[in-house]
């Protein structure tokens, strides 16, 4: 008896769709090649000598893992420790560490471990191991040390006498080439689960035009994109994602405004900045013209702080003030953009009696940065702000929106900074990249993902 | 002593705040569906943040004339926006300031409607004179979300609510039906739950750990089976567990290979309420309670079965399995990993590319053939469900697609055979939600 005789099997009509690609549940195994601008020479992710880039905190949660985790409205998870509690008016903090968790190399994680791992990541922190559990006291009431704990650079970290990290997190080192490599292979242990992908390759240093060039042949599935690529890589039909706009780029100056003339100059040049036309031109539409330091989808207030020019103001300021010097503006010269918007700065100063001069020099007075911001958690985000600037991180004396509001109003009025725009990250992924896109704050999560059509 | 507890032993159960004190807290939402009913449309109550903000608004201005604007800058919808509009305009009014035209007015009152991923947040924007203006605004935690319903066509399907948590849910089991479940297990990775409906609430009565010594795998998966001499069977990835029997459950796990049963026991006879196995003419053939290998490290079926269908004991590795049976044999169907449909019948093996996704179960109803097979396919939204026939060998689509509102990562026939057991990881919240997906004919 023969039941198929099915050379073709005819579909029903109510089937038109039939040829579509059928989705399927997550496929295991691959290699996922990734291209990344940033090049950090280091995976220790307490090494703050570091520049902190999305690369560098995605790096570091490929392969290690924080006490806990946020998801993009702040709550709170359990990662390496299970539960977590306050004592003595959020002066005292226990962790209790989750069990059967090993780092790479076979060895249990500890109390003991975890904690000298987080006192490495923060000197002054009062931290040690209470039987099972991580124990940190404050010395003031603090309720942002779950926050702080979720921090990439918190992340715990064994480190082995032959000054090699070891992680506990769902990849580990395979090869590490500083500056320009990383393999990585999944961990078939893995507490949370073998990730799907066999294996990822991460070139760093690769500017974004290799990058594009990279995924167009086929030789990566992951890139970053641009900020003033992202429409054409949209138009192109590239699969193209982004975080929330995650990233403050802003002027900074090098020094505290001294005397209230150079306040004034200073927001001369605030009010001078034509923030809509270089989002326009510069940027093609991407990010968003940025006055406050955090977004507002992040604050729900961003609103507030006046984006707008206001060159009669800006030149009514600068008329006060006799005897205006020329500054210098400095911008990474590895990175197109900044000096597309330095110069562009030096433009619109220009027109509101100020003098601006573009210099590639380390040295300048005020320099086209970009911040990415710490954390979706606003609070977290604004106290790390100031650290990275040279300020102390504004004091923030509750927990209300407007107590937050306060804090960044203070920070602003240092007058060192003079916020431009903020930026998502947005990447560019091959089709055969599944259940992948990057988080509101930019992180990767590549655990989850998986290749499509992969041999199992 | 501790002076706040952020999680307790069981997970997810508790808020677990940010921060304390004054500060705003981040709840976590868990939402429990009462079965068969309608989920009502939430009220919100926003005259404490209305009150708040017009005092610290009246504290800026002092009474007084002045020119309101409203604007909605948040996801809230126009009613609920008007509402507060309203509300604001009250508020305010009983706060000691008199609203006007901006050409009468000391002073501007521009409120937005704004909102961060944590909270309502509602900015008052005041510009008295030549003055800085100033701002004030009030924190307003968000309410809980809805669901959308469904619609319908040919045969209905319909689905009915089970259980929702923010843990992946694996599997739901109804243990007793009166004449809609009263009493059901939940699985999730940490343990099999039993909940009793008591008083239109559901209350929990057991929580039983599963044990297990290797991690699970990504994408875990795991079925429960009600027995007929002991309460359930649990299989999951390398593990299966059995409870004891009496009010005392127990749950006893070991590490296990024992292949999944792809054939529940109603659907090939038996006795009692939920039948073991065995091979029983319920159909015009015969159908065999054919058992299927689970990869345990991996989220498949290795394509290892038991007994085989015909001449197959090994097929690629497939996601799910259906059956109909047929006059002289049963047609199976395999989700394979590679995406497409398998059709065995114990001669042949066809794949086809269908649009159907990874998720197939059989059910045996009294409308149309009597039997369908439910299978997954991808809309915008997420993932539908839909109703199948096989005529002759090509599947004929009997219902609408029902929308499930996220993708479905569990999709199990029940024990009674009838209906099936759809999880779903809903887009809006993330959360998990169990539905019971039933046919029913249209007259």
């Amino acid at each position: 008896m023969k039941r198929f005789a099915w050379p073709s099997l005819v579909i029903s009509s109510l089937l038109a769709a039939a040829l579509a690609a059928a989705e399927t549940r997550p496929q295991y195994g691959g290699t996922l090649h990734v291209a990344m601008r940033a090049a950090p020479a280091t995976l220790d992710p307490s090494d703050s000598t570091q520049t902190d880039s999305f690369t560098r905190r995605n790096l570091t949660l490929l392969i290690f893992e924080t006490l806990l985790t946020t998801d993009s409205s702040g709550r709170m998870h359990p990662a390496l420790a299970l539960s977590w509690q306050a004592a003595l008016g959020n002066q005292r903090w226990q962790f209790r560490l989750r069990r059967d968790v090993k780092f790479h190399d076979g060895t249990a994680l500890t109390a003991e471990i975890a904690a000298a791992s987080l006192r490495a990541a923060n000197p002054s922190w009062k931290v040690f191991a209470e039987g099972d559990s991580v124990v940190i006291e404050c010395e003031t009431n603090d309720p942002e040390v779950p926050g702080e704990l979720a921090l990439p650079r918190n992340s715990i970290v064994k480190r082995n006498p032959d000054g090699k990290p070891s992680g506990t997190g769902p990849f580990h080192i395979v090869d590490w080439q500083p500056a320009k490599k990383l393999t990585l292979a999944a961990e078939e242990n893995y507490w949370g689960g073998r990730p799907f992908l066999d294996a990822i390759e991460i070139e760093v240093g690769k500017n974004y035009h290799d990058q594009s060039i990279a995924l167009e042949l086929g030789r990566a599935d992951l890139v970053e994109v641009a900020p003033e690529q992202v429409h054409r890589a949209s138009i192109d039909g590239r699969h193209v994602s982004s975080s929330e706009p995650m990233e403050l780029v802003a002027l900074l100056f090098a020094r505290d405004a001294t005397t209230p003339e150079e306040k004034l100059l200073r927001e001369a040049l605030a009010l001078s900045v034509e923030r809509a036309s270089m989002r326009s031109v510069l940027l093609q539409g991407a990010g968003q013209p940025a006055p406050s330091i955090l977004p507002t989808w992040m604050s729900g207030y961003g609103f507030v702080f006046p984006a707008e020019t206001d060159l009669p103001r800006a030149r009514h300021l600068r008329d006060q003030v006799r005897g205006v010097t020329t500054w210098t503006i400095a911008y990474d010269s590895s990175d197109p953009i900044a000096r597309l918007l330095a110069e562009r700065v030096a433009l619109n100063a220009r027109d509101a009696g100020l003098s601006l001069q573009p210099a590639a020099t380390p040295a300048a007075d005020v320099r086209v940065v970009r911040i990415p911001l710490a954390a979706a958690d606003p609070w977290i985000a604004l106290a790390n702000v100031g650290p990275v600037i040279g300020l102390p991180a504004p004091k923030i004396n509750g927990g209300s929106a407007e107590d937050l509001y306060s804090a960044e109003q203070s920070l602003l009025a240092t007058r060192r900074l003079i916020p431009l725009f903020h930026l998502p990250a947005t990447y560019a992924a091959a089709g055969t990249l599944r259940n992948w896109k990057p988080g509101p704050d930019g992180s990767w999560s590549l655990a989850d993902a998986w290749l499509e059509n992969e041999k199992q | 002593m501790p002076s706040a507890v952020y999680n307790l032993a069981i997970p997810n159960m508790l808020n677990c705040p940010l921060r304390s004190g004054s500060s705003p807290t981040a709840a976590l939402r868990i939402s429990f569906l009462v079965l068969g009913l309608a989920v009502g449309v939430y009220a919100a109550d926003w005259n404490g943040p209305e009150q708040e903000l017009a005092r610290k608004v009246a504290s800026v201005t002092g009474p007084g004339a002045v020119a309101l604007t409203v604007e909605n800058r948040s996801s809230l919808g126009r009613r609920d926006s008007a509402i507060i509009t309203n509300g604001l305009r009250a508020a305010l009014g009983a706060a000691g300031l008199r609203l006007v035209k901006p050409e009468q007015a000391a002073a501007t009152v521009a409120i937005s409607l704004s909102e961060n991923p944590s909270s309502y947040v509602w900015v008052a924007e005041i510009r008295q004179g030549t003055n800085e203006p100033a701002a004030v605004m009030v924190s307003v935690p968000r309410p809980e979300g809805s669901l959308a319903s469904h619609d319908s066509v040919p045969l209905s399907l319909r689905k009915i609510p089970l259980w929702s948590q923010e843990e992946r849910i694996l599997d739901v089991a109804a243990l007793e039906e009166n004449p809609t479940p009263t009493q059901i297990a939940v699985l999730d990775a940490k343990s099999v739950t039993v909940y009793r409906l008591q008083g239109g609430k559901w209350q929990q009565q057991q929580a039983l750990n599963v044990t297990h010594a290797r991690p699970w795998p990504r994408d875990l998966r795991g079925r429960l089976v009600p027995a007929a001499d002991h309460l359930l069977d649990v299989y999951l990835p390398g593990v299966f567990c059995r409870s004891g029997t009496g009010t005392a459950l127990a749950l006893t796990c070991r590490e296990s290979d024992d292949p999944w049963p792809l054939v529940v026991g109603s659907l090939i006879g038996g006795g009692a309420n939920f039948p073991s196995f065995g091979a029983v003419s319920g159909s015009p053939s015969t159908i065999i309670a054919i058992r299927g290998f689970f990869a345990p490290t991996r989220n498949f079926f290795t394509g290892a079965l038991t007994p085989g269908v015909g001449k197959f004991t090994t097929l690629s590795k497939y996601y799910s399995a259906a059956f109909v049976p047929r006059e002289k044999y049963v047609l199976w169907l395999f989700a394979s990993v590679d995406g497409q449909l398998h059709m065995v019948d114990g001669i042949g093996d066809v794949p086809a590319r269908l649009s159907w996704n990874s998720n197939l179960a059989s059910v045996r109803t009294s409308c149309g053939a009597g039997w369908q097979v439910l299978a997954t396919s991808s809309n915008e939204q997420g993932e539908s469900v839909r109703a199948y026939e096989f005529p002759d060998r090509d599947p004929v689509a009997v219902s609408a697609p029902i929308d499930l509102g996220g993708e479905v990562t569990t999709l199990w026939t029940e024990a009674k055979g009838d209906s099936a057991i759809a999880v779903v990881r809903n887009r809006e919240t993330g959360s998990y939600e169990a539905f019971r997906l039933a046919i029913a004919c249209n007259q």
